[in-house]
């Protein structure tokens, strides 16, 4: 029964959230494995798959069968012979124990739920993605679409639905993790004739694609939670602004901007009220520091994308100097869950600080790369082993990259932690907008921290001098430590720069630039010492740093000798080579010609 | 007056019966992803597969696009959906897959397991 990697005929899911395998969830599950045995049923029958938390603690432990999606509550040890019976050999499910669970993201589950990768997911923001066509606002309609809308603009005052998001405990995902209804109170409290609403879809982070991947898979939800925030906040318009970048994800959010008109969703007397409200498209040019919230107003302007001081924060002067609610689009997909499935269930989800589930795009050095939505509180070893599939080809694990350019490298030590605000950042990474990478043996850290701060340096909008000069001045020493040319003193220099830089900035992009520097000098110090003092990259990476030479094992085939662009390799045939080191310009071909494994890289 | 709540229920059972007159209750429904990562992987070419066997008189099919469910390496996927089993999602599919699945899994019921994401 073991076996995974096989399609069954039906699938149970065990929800292992904390409240459930606290109860009887782990005997039952024995329980369930000896019946099947009896009445001969293979893993290719029944596949036995586990979840992550369901959210529906308070009627734990949960079972669900698939096809079907039938939802058992309460379930006891006693009741596993009937569920087997009855359902799983009859196919007639045990009424008597299902539970009516109508949460917006079962629907998900339904089609993904039997697949590892996506079972211990929980999909909140992303619950329609990948299940719906974005292009058919039918489809969003039929997954209860515009319910929220409605349900705010039929029962709630802009006060309550304030109260309902600040219950909920959301924060915002778009980096900083402000809470979302406290903003959006000071927005709706703050005076001022006009008010917008901007949605932040710029998405600057390099390997982050979540943002763009909600807009494509279901614009819908982005707009609804927008309509339902200028009400709150009591704006007639907002604003989308997204990068040019992203063609198909604007072609989608326009088509859907003019579906919703269609229905009556946007525009005048939105749904026969008296609330008013629609939505433009603003195109940004893909600059990182635009996605700033000030340099973005300032853009949206007419103006060069640069930062200013804070205060006064957007909610009170914001675009056009007037008050200004911008939230993260995976902020915005949140807000109808919250309204149809409500806010103490939202609540229920996650740590104590941090709300609900966070949409992480999961790359490098890992088996199943993609997008992975977990609740907070999961650990980086759940995502990178029962969701990722660990490392591949054998390799080990070496670090984590979270939160993009902004964030930091944790190294093995600290795969336990888990994944909420408060937590990363004491472990000395950030949240960010959720980009994760897996980092194995294979790469080198200061190159990787080399790769960051060049990003960031090149996109300083040069407005304030520490993120300018200081950022420029850093990757100078990094660059020269990969090739070498490290000197001694260089790492301190490095520490004091970038503490400055973090302290002095104007905005986020410098406060958080020197991030991957920091946290891999202070976790992997001695990769930096070893570049500098021994000349040496042990991961391999560094090509300035590695010597190739030729072992015992050289049978004097010549291959070598022919590819070498430089004629660096000398050596008669059947007789061992030689690799002049002046000369080498260390390109790694001659390992390639070489079918020996005689070359060695080193 | 009908209160927003009353017509958004309203909305959803018109909403329902244009998508189940556009074929919604075939025997299978068959999605291609369609997300920027999947056309990049090649979906387009294996939606115009789908598409063309339909134009020349494949039936019983309810074709429809998605977006990305967020499994990058194993796209471009398709998932064929049948009431009251799992629904089944291919992975990495090509044209000349997406031509054998027709053949086999929409026409005659065979899945083919060695492409199935599991
Ligand atoms: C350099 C820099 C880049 C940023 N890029 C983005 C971005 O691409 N998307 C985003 O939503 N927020 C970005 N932010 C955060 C925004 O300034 C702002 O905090 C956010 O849009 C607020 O929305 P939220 O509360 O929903 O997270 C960036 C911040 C900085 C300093």
């Amino acid at each position: 029964m073991k076996k995974r990697n096989v399609r069954a005929e039906k699938t149970i899911t065990f929800c292992n959230g904390p409240g459930c395998m606290h109860l009887e969830s782990t005997k039952i599950i024995d329980a369930l494995k000896q019946e099947l045995q009896k009445r001969d049923l293979s893993y290719k029958d029944v596949k036995i798959t586990i979840s992550g938390c369901l959210g529906m603690c308070e009627q734990g432990p949960i079972v669900i069968v698939n096809p079907g999606y039938i939802i058992y509550g309460k379930v006891k040890l006693s009741d596993v012979s009937q569920i087997v019976e009855e359902h799983i050999i009859k196919n007639k499910p045990v009424v008597r124990l299902t539970i009516e669970q109508n949460h917006l993201y079962n629907r998900f589950f339904r089609v993904f739920g039997d697949i590892d990768f996506f079972g211990k997911q929980m999909r909140i923001a992303l619950r329609n993605c990948g299940i719906i066509d974005p292009e058919n606002i039918d489809d969003y309609l039929s997954v209860r679409g515009y319910e929220a809308l409605a349900k705010v603009l039929t029962d709630l005052t802009p006060e309550q639905v304030i109260e309902q998001i600040k219950i909920s405990g959301l924060r915002g995902r778009g980096g900083a993790g402000f809470p979302t209804g406290l903003k959006w109170e000071f927005t709706r409290k703050a005076a001022g004739d006009v008010k917008y609403v901007i949605c932040n879809a710029d998405e600057g982070d390099p390997g982050a694609f979540m943002d763009r991947s909600a807009i494509e898979g279901d614009p819908h939800s982005v707009i609804e939670g927008i309509i339902i925030g200028g009400y709150a906040i009591g704006a007639t318009e907002g604003k989308v602004y997204i990068r040019a970048e992203y063609p198909l994800a604007i072609k989608r959010l326009e088509k859907a901007i003019k579906d919703a008109r269609e229905h009556g969703f946007l525009g005048k007397n939105i749904l026969g009220t008296d609330f008013s409200f629609d939505i433009e498209i603003r195109l940004g040019a893909g600059a990182f520091v635009c996605g700033e919230e000030t340099a973005l107003i300032h853009s949206i302007e007419g103006s060069r994308g640069m930062p200013r001081p804070r205060p006064p924060f957007p909610s009170v002067s914001g675009l056009f100097g007037k008050p200004t609610l911008i939230n993260n689009v995976e902020t915005w997909t949140n807000i109808p869950v919250i309204i149809l499935d409500g806010a103490k269930w939202f609540s229920s989800i996650g740590t104590e600080k941090s709300k609900g589930t966070k949409v992480f795009a999961v790359a490098g050095k890992i088996k199943n790369t993609g997008l992975v939505e977990v609740p907070m509180g999961t650990t980086l070893r759940e995502i990178v082993y029962d969701i990722g599939g660990g490392i591949p080809n054998g390799k080990k694990f070496k670090a984590i990259q979270t939160g993009g350019p902004s964030g930091g490298c944790l190294p093995e030590a600290y795969l336990d932690v888990p994944v909420d605000y408060e937590s990363l950042s004491k472990a000395g990474s950030i949240m960010g907008s959720g980009g994760m990478i897996v980092i194995d043996e294979d790469s080198c850290m200061v190159n990787i921290a080399r790769f960051f701060l060049e990003f960031t340096q090149n996109e300083s909008c040069g407005k304030c001098t520490p993120c300018r000069e200081g950022t420029k001045r850093m990757l100078e020493i990094l660059t020269r430590i990969v090739e070498g040319k490290g000197q001694s003193g260089d790492i301190e220099k490095l520490e004091r720069l970038g503490e400055t830089i973090k302290k002095a900035s104007l905005c986020g992009l410098g406060q958080s630039a020197p991030n991957p520097v920091l946290s891999t000098i202070k976790n992997f110090r001695h990769e930096y010492e070893e570049h500098i003092n021994d000349k040496k990259c042990t991961a391999g990476e560094c090509q300035a740093l590695l010597s190739y030479t030729i072992s015992d094992k050289c049978i004097g085939c010549t291959a070598c000798k022919k590819v070498c662009p430089v004629n660096a390799i000398t050596g008669q045939v059947k007789n061992k080579h030689i690799i002049d080191q002046q000369k080498c310009i260390k390109c790694g071909q001659c390992v390639q010609a070489c079918k020996f494994d005689a070359i060695v890289k080193g | 007056m009908a209160t927003p709540i009353e017509k958004i229920k309203t909305k959803r059972a018109e909403a329902l019966n244009r998508i189940i007159s556009k074929g919604y209750l075939s025997t299978k429904r068959v999605y291609v992803g369609m997300a920027t990562c999947e056309i990049a992987a090649g979906s387009k070419e294996v939606m115009a597969v789908f598409k063309e066997n339909i134009n020349n008189g494949l039936t019983d099919v309810y074709l429809s696009q998605k977006g990305c469910a967020g499994r990058c390496n194993l796209e471009p996927t398709v998932e064929v959906i049948e009431e009251g089993k799992i629904p089944v999602k291919y992975g990495k599919v090509t044209p000349d897959m997406a031509k054998e699945i027709i053949e086999k899994h929409l026409k005659k019921g065979e899945i083919i397991d060695e492409w199935v994401i599991k």
